[in-house]
């Protein structure tokens, strides 16, 4: 269960971002998070909360966004979304869905991103 | 006074963090010329007594970083091997990133040594996602965890470089078939080395020194 520290990662990338920005509030974040991270969002959803209470980001609202695997294929050079319709977890990860090949490069679906904020703050320092 | 709402593109990715950092962990190994092996595996499959049989079996000047949520006990078993142990407490994680492993790195004597391991936590899940900036990966399991562990953790098995059955002698006691577990790693990773060991009667392990061996030489 290292959805804390990471959690606590991304609250601290978070806070970085604010501060920098003199933020009074932040009212939304976007989070990215590939789907081949050993990452449950439902736990890193409470647990930013948790994190996050009497802060800046108390009341904020936190999306996360599921990033695809996206792949290529060294045998076939296909380049694309990973086949993820089957019923067996990893074959999808492994299989190029084209010529069926394993030697494939995971192009995408290992983030876990802090994409942006959207933050309340004083007019005067714009 | 007035307020105003402002989208902040951040674009930090926290996996990028850590590979920047183990990136830089392979540099300092590679300065002083160290191999290093990421040895992972499920709790209970054998990490800690492997490596203290390569520590006794491998003409090599051997090192250990031994990550636990606790480490004093595996670190303990590795002293007495006469070897330099640098013990890495996670506390409450369950696995060990490249920013711990580059502080025990600063605590280890690199110059006398030419392959480091480090032990990380027994979990088969978390440190998929933590590269550590070790030139190797080695995966023990057992077949005591039951033979279906393979299939249940795939993930582990495609980003190694070998893969350990251990306590095979054990395999018709618990009812495991520890060859499905070869054919469940080889679907998933048909390039990596698979071998089955006991470290009780000593069968397969010559041939994880010979692998280490061979991966020490093409690296």
């Amino acid at each position: 269960m290292h959805e804390l520290s990471m959690a606590q990662a991304i609250v601290d990338t978070i806070m970085e971002a604010a501060e920098k920005n003199n933020a009074e509030e932040i009212l939304e974040v976007t989070i990215e998070i590939g789907m081949l991270t050993m990452l449950n969002s439902e736990q890193l959803k409470f647990l930013l909360d948790v994190l996050t209470e009497g802060t800046l980001m108390e009341d904020a609202k936190i999306i996360i966004e599921d990033v695809p695997v996206e792949i290529n294929c060294r045998k076939c050079q296909y380049t694309g979304l990973a086949n993820t319709d089957g019923s067996d977890h990893y074959l999808a990860i492994v299989l190029c869905p084209k010529c069926g090949g394993r030697d494939v490069e995971t192009l995408t679906g290992k983030e876990c991103s802090v994409k942006n904020i959207k933050i309340e703050k004083s007019d005067d320092d714009a | 006074m007035m307020h105003k709402i402002a989208d902040v593109e951040v674009q930090h990715d926290i996996m990028i963090a850590n590979r920047k950092l183990a990136r830089k962990n392979q540099r300092i190994l590679d300065k002083d010329k160290v191999f290093s092996v990421d040895v992972v595996g499920a709790i209970g499959s054998g990490k800690t007594s492997l490596i203290e049989a390569l520590i006794d079996a491998m003409n090599y000047k051997i090192g250990v970083i031994a990550g636990d949520v606790i480490s004093k006990y595996d670190a303990g078993r590795f002293e007495k091997h006469n070897v330099p142990v640098v013990g890495l407490n996670t506390g409450k994680e369950c696995h060990l990133d490249a920013h711990l492993v580059e502080h025990a790195l600063h605590d280890m004597p690199l110059e006398e040594i030419d392959i480091l391991f480090i032990e990380n936590v027994g979990n088969l899940i978390c440190p998929v996602d933590f590269d550590l900036g070790s030139h190797m990966r080695m995966v023990v399991i057992s077949v005591t965890e039951g033979d279906d562990t393979v299939e249940k953790h795939p993930l582990i098995f495609q980003d190694s470089d070998l893969v350990v059955i251990n306590k095979v002698d054990l395999a018709s006691a618990v009812g495991a078939d520890s060859d499905k577990m070869v054919n469940d790693v080889k679907q998933i990773n048909p390039e990596v080395q698979v071998i089955k060991t006991s470290l009780k009667t000593g069968s397969g392990f010559d041939e994880v020194i010979k692998a280490i061996d061979r991966y020490m030489r093409d690296h």
